[in-house]
């Protein structure tokens, strides 16, 4: 994860300051001339190639009505817009990242379309007019950008020891909607600010999976294996009302008074202030 | 093991301590400095033709290792990052060491050979690595046997795969080949049999005719 935020910064800095890396490289094909000097105009015309492989990342159809950085929830400041990053570290990843989206934009495109072949099938079988929230693959989300922008957030919650645990301890078919948390589908429409409180309010849930952050914990967790689903069905994981999901410790202390009530076990209130595993368990 | 593991990734020329670093950075990535990893292997390339030639699996090795281990980049992030430096002070490294510039263009081209992104070519590299052979067809360039002879091998390694993510370039390139073979003064006849070479190489869909390998190569000892 720490290589994302210095990706960040970098491409930050890269617009006038230093960076703490072996030095800026102002060498970029993105730019366009080339470092002889000579324009670079008809290198991005390469249509020859079958893939017209875009050796630059920024030069991809923007026609430059869009900003050229934007703020971002991770982010500290303006950040150049993923493509313009400059070093090859950077561009390879972005590269990466654009293949995964596409990559995985194509499964989910067939996975729509096979899902609405089915329910247009049992539609018609069973003589209703059909609804229209099976054209789901009208309107997905296509744009790259904001794709690659999702993915990201999506990433930095999947980096995350707290996200590993909680895959290993809760397997697919055992997770409950509202229990557990999901990960919010990139491809759905959603305003901009939908889907960033989305991403806060699953990385405030995955918190829960948490390593110990004491040995005298582990303890805790010993005491509560036996813990079946019944109580699972009592918990209600949504915190609707917390102010800044990101940050642990300002809801930790929020919620401290309420560390007397020993009923509380099972609560997530409980699992908040003491980073225990108490969540995965019970699952 | 220890010995395959030695010859796999030609690491013999490192010392004792620095051959279980690198041991260590392929079996448990995230126990080691992996800057410090990927400096090390750049550094040697550029000073070994040997490791320079093989360095690109090593490299490979440790990305997948560090990904599967820990999900992190930072082994390649910083590898790249330190060609791309290179890359940027070639004109000085070729005017200062001839080997080293070979050295470098070797590593470059082993890297993009090895490491790719879904099984696609690092874009990034293409036009650098392009840059680079383009370099070693100038006329000055010509004039040296072990720059030619680098040329040779990357293309033979890669050729195809350049080709193929751009067409345009590969075509720049062996004009330029072209023009050095007729009429550049001065080649040595050894500069002249690999530039001939090359042009039947691409020719042939970057094989050579088991007629054109006698003739290029049936003095060398196997």
């Amino acid at each position: 994860m720490s290589d994302w935020t210095r990706t960040r910064h970098r491409a930050a800095d890269s617009n006038g300051h230093e960076n703490t890396n072996h030095g800026p490289s102002r060498w970029s094909h993105c730019r366009k001339r080339g470092v002889d000097g000579s324009l670079r105009a008809n290198r991005e015309t390469d249509g020859a190639d079958g893939k017209n492989h875009r050796h630059t990342d920024s030069s991809y159809r923007h026609s430059d009505d869009r900003h050229a950085s934007f703020t971002t929830p991770e982010s500290e400041g303006p950040v150049s817009r993923c493509g313009r990053q400059t070093d090859w570290g950077s561009q390879v990843e972005n590269d990466e990242l654009r293949r995964d989206v596409q990559r995985d934009m194509q499964r989910y495109r067939r996975r729509i379309l096979a899902a609405e072949f089915t329910q247009r099938e049992r539609k018609t079988s069973s003589g209703s007019s059909g609804s229209c929230d099976s054209r789901e693959g009208e309107h997905m989300e296509t744009d790259e950008a904001v794709l690659l922008r999702r993915q990201k957030q999506i990433n930095y919650g999947k980096n995350t020891l707290a996200y590993d645990r909680y895959t290993k301890q809760v397997p697919k078919h055992l997770r409950q909607p509202g229990v557990h948390p999901k990960t919010p589908n990139k491809f759905k429409k959603y305003s901009r600010r939908s889907w960033d409180q989305q991403i806060k309010l699953w990385k405030v849930k995955l918190h829960a999976w948490d390593p110990p952050a004491q040995e005298g914990q582990e303890k805790d967790l010993n005491d509560i294996e036996e813990l079946d689903l019944d109580d699972v069905m009592d918990i209600e994981l949504d915190f609707p009302t917390l102010p800044d999901s990101q940050n642990t410790t300002a809801s930790s202390t929020k919620y401290n008074p309420l560390l007397e009530d020993e009923d509380c076990l099972g609560t997530p209130v409980k699992v908040m202030k003491t980073e225990t595993t108490v969540e995965p368990d019970m699952a | 093991m220890e010995n395959s593991t030695k010859e796999d990734y030609r690491i013999q020329s490192f010392d004792m301590e620095t051959q279980n670093l690198l041991k260590t950075a392929l079996k448990d990535p995230s126990s080691v400095n992996l800057d410090k990893v990927s400096n090390i292997i750049v550094d040697q390339s550029l000073k070994d033709q040997v490791f320079s030639k093989e360095a690109g699996r090593i490299c490979y090795t440790i990305v997948q290792a560090e990904a599967k281990q820990t999900n992190g980049n930072v082994f390649r992030r910083n590898l790249l990052n330190r060609l791309q430096q290179e890359f940027k002070d070639r004109e000085e490294t070729r005017l200062r060491s001839l080997q080293e510039w070979v050295c470098f263009v070797t590593f470059i081209c082993n890297i993009f050979d090895y490491l790719k992104v879904n099984n696609m070519p690092m874009v990034a590299l293409v036009h650098p690595v392009y840059d680079c052979l383009l370099r070693l067809a100038q006329p000055d360039a010509l004039m040296n046997e072990e720059e030619v002879d680098c040329l040779v091998l990357q293309l033979h390694r890669i050729g195809d795969q350049l080709e193929k993510v751009n067409n345009q370039r590969m075509d720049e390139l062996f004009f330029l080949l072209r023009d050095g073979f007729l009429l550049q003064d001065g080649l040595s006849s050894m500069a002249r049999l690999l530039l001939l070479e090359m042009l039947e190489f691409r020719a042939g869909g970057w094989l050579l005719s088991s007629t054109a390998h006698r003739y290029y190569y049936s003095e060398l000892a196997d």
